[in-house]
């Protein structure tokens, strides 16, 4: 028994001594010591998880970008990324970004996809000191806050609602029907696109929306209504199942396609669009942030097929825009060549990061309204012109210099 | 006719005329979602009724209804025989009703357990976050939705998607059923038995826990209906049963607790209630027409339409 006790003693001393044994210790610790980056981003209902997980896949293969092609960073560095879940919902999302800067020390947080919690972090980022990335939420107010701890890489709502507001005029349209979800994006979007027509003074251009709670099933009423108005077009601002339940029960009343329809970001491009909406999701027209005839950046080509390879399908803009955030926070923090996060924030606003797009590059300037820290990649106007059709098959509809066909109606 | 539509608010940015073509549209859409919202609620009630304890995952059942239509529709027997999918998921979740009332209610019943209610309430909440969250690792977090049961069709003045349309009619087709089940079979009376007097009907030599477990596989597999009929026309997602707990919560207390037929009349009423509302006052506060009604009805009549004061020996 004595034998068998001495033989354990000396093993885990053994065992000990082996696993902290490094030829130079001092650098071999700090090597292996991993800068860690949160995302925060809804992958559970009622936020919109499909969003969530795309963000987290494009994450990954930016960390995975960083530690096998760059080698690290500050010398050879990993990043590892701390995942959690906002389930779409403010306070969730509030709780993940306070346990990821108290308890796992991140010195960034990317991930945020609904505007209404990227709202809510971005007082706490800047209570914590934390670079906070918005990827996918687009509410003006999230940069017009004017915080230092703020970054967004995606559109906001008046760069959103100026394209569809020149799109609309240049074929005419001047009845504009809004079926918008009651949350900051909804809102603040039908808010933009009133703004705009005040802004130009367009006494022509008539305007009628309806706010819906996006916990909703039955839009019938609120579709009838807007059908019974006759518009020339009708702009679907929700997230999530919210936008499918416009798509179909406006097909179904025989409101869409007979009166052409914008969905105001782009979820047509994802894999499952087809396989909810089928024939129904014909003649949709969607704000898009990535086609792929615009070309890639030498990042966006390291990712794509990469990306088709691990999960059978080429990655959406969500993807890429994470991806790309994790890529331009890599190289920030060897140039500010400090894990410190005030050393980061400075490097953001002074350096040029080049993103997934082709000849995109991003800068954080201090500018007025929500253009603050605010970086826009090109938007587009599509449409699906044919059932099934791949994304990369759709129409530019605008803006006129990516123009590659007319719109098409039944 | 014309009539001007009131009370819109700030985003709302013009005011609209009616017609009544409109008015009728609303009338029908109304009285269909009614319908449907019946379906989602008379598993509550008829659980309610037996069991005297309140099925708060029944939402969740709905979702697992859905699931199963998708898996056999669109994987194993394709959309033309949709309807063999309705029975199966009904079965299918019949069953695993009868098997988690025999794991996780029953035995409340069987001891002298104390506080029945409030320790089913704990049990069927925690069952409805199991099954969300199995949802969400066995489907992932993607939308899904079968293919759409029948052609777009018309109902008078109303253009109505098929499967809506296919939802309504299954709906009176299910609930006729039940009521004849109730009524004319020997299992049917028995549970209505069982229903009014629970020692009474020990009494007479029925195993009153073998009715429990067919009365909540029952009550779930109504909920699995509706989420099979409804699934192309809602989409499925990890939490679509929101929408049956929601209105079929609503739906209970409208109607009282225990009442079929009242489950029938709420129903009606609400989506009567909600659709009127939504043309003649404002479509963006839909919802809060229908809890308005709730709060007017629990201020008149605190047991529900057709509820009744519970007689104490």
């Amino acid at each position: 028994m004595k034998r068998n006790l001495n033989s354990f003693v000396i093993l885990i001393a053994v065992f000990f001594l082996v696993s902290t044994y490094h030829p130079f210790p001092g650098q071999a610790a700090t090597a292996k010591e991993p800068v860690k980056i949160g995302v925060i981003t809804p992958l559970s209902p009622p936020g919109d998880p499909a969003a969530g997980q795309l963000i987290v896949r494009g994450a990954k293969f930016g960390a995975k970008y960083v530690n096998e092609e760059m080698k690290g960073i500050l010398g050879g560095r990993p990043i590892e990324l701390m995942v959690e879940d906002d389930a779409g919902t403010p306070e969730k999302g509030v709780a993940a970004f306070r346990k990821l800067a108290t308890k796992d020390k991140v010195i960034a947080a990317i991930g945020q996809y609904h505007s209404s919690v990227c709202t809510a972090l971005v007082d706490v980022g800047a209570e914590y000191g934390i670079p906070t990335f918005s990827t996918g939420a687009s509410a003006s107010i999230i940069t017009e806050k004017h915080q230092v701890t703020t970054f967004k890489t995606h559109v906001n709502d008046y760069d959103r609602a100026t394209t569809w507001f020149d799109f609309f005029l240049s074929k005419g349209w001047k009845r504009i029907a809004v079926l918008a979800e009651n949350t900051d994006y909804g809102v603040g979007l039908f808010e933009a696109t009133k703004l705009i027509k005040e802004e130009r003074g367009l006494k022509d251009v008539e305007i009628n929306g309806i706010v819906f709670d996006r916990k909703v099933a039955d839009l019938t009423p609120q579709l009838l209504m807007l059908k019974a108005w006759k518009p020339n077009v009708l702009l679907n601002i929700g997230v999530g199942d919210p936008t499918y339940r416009i798509t179909k029960q406006a097909y179904d009343l025989g409101f869409f396609p007979q009166v052409p329809m914008m969905g105001a970001h782009d979820w047509p491009a994802r894999p499952e669009y087809w396989k909810n909406l089928g024939a129904m999701g014909q003649y949709m027209m969607f704000i898009n942030y990535y086609h792929p005839k615009m070309g890639l950046s030498p990042i966006g080509e390291w990712l794509k097929p990469r990306f088709d390879k691990e999960y059978g399908e080429i990655p959406t803009y969500m993807a890429y825009n994470a991806f790309g955030q994790i890529v331009l926070l890599a190289r920030a923090i060897n140039l500010a060549k400090s894990d410190d996060t005030k050393d980061l924030i400075k490097a953001l606003e002074e350096g040029s990061f080049e993103f997934w797009a082709k000849g995109d590059v991003v800068q954080f300037k201090r500018l007025p309204g929500a253009r603050w820290h605010n970086h826009t990649s090109p938007l587009q106007i599509v449409q699906f012109s044919k059932i099934d059709q791949p994304i990369e098959e759709s129409i530019i509809l605008w803006p006129p210099n990516m123009k590659t066909g007319e719109f098409v109606s039944p | 006719m014309l009539i001007p539509a009131c009370g819109r608010n700030k985003h709302d940015a013009e005011v609209n005329t009616i017609d009544s073509t409109l008015i009728s549209q609303y009338i029908i859409a109304g009285i269909v979602i009614g319908l449907i919202y019946s379906l989602m609620a008379m598993g509550i009630t008829f659980i309610y009724s037996i069991m005297r304890i309140i099925n708060w995952s029944m939402g969740e059942f709905y979702m697992v209804g859905g699931y199963l239509q998708y898996i056999i529709v669109s994987r194993l027997i394709g959309v033309k025989v949709w309807y063999i999918g309705v029975i199966l998921s009904m079965i299918g979740v019949f069953l695993l009703g009868m098997l988690v009332q025999w794991l996780l209610i029953k035995p409340m019943f069987e001891g002298n357990v104390e506080k029945r209610a409030e320790y089913a309430t704990i049990v069927t909440i925690s069952l409805g976050v199991l099954f969300v969250n199995v949802a969400v690792i066995g489907a992932g977090p993607f939308i899904y939705s079968p293919p759409g049961y029948s052609h777009n069709t018309q109902i008078l003045t109303l253009p109505l998607s098929g499967t809506r349309y296919v939802a309504f009619i299954g709906t009176i087709v299910l609930l006729s059923l039940f009521y004849l089940f109730l009524k004319k079979t020997w299992l049917g009376r028995a549970l209505q038995g069982a229903a009014q007097n629970r020692i009474g009907i020990q009494t007479a030599g029925i195993n009153v826990f073998r009715l429990d477990q067919i009365a909540f596989g029952i009550g779930v597999a109504l909920a699995a209906a509706a989420g099979a009929l409804l699934a192309p026309e809602f989409y499925l997602y990890p939490k679509c049963g929101n929408i049956a707990t929601m209105k079929g919560f609503e739906i209970i207390v409208i109607a009282g607790l225990g009442s079929i037929p009242g489950v029938l009349c709420a129903g009606l009423l609400l989506g009567l209630i909600e659709s009127l509302g939504a043309v003649f006052l404002n479509p963006s506060f839909r919802d809060v027409y229908g809890f308005l009604f709730l709060l007017a009805i629990l201020a008149i009549k605190p047991t529900g339409l057709f509820g009744e004061t519970e007689r104490v020996a």
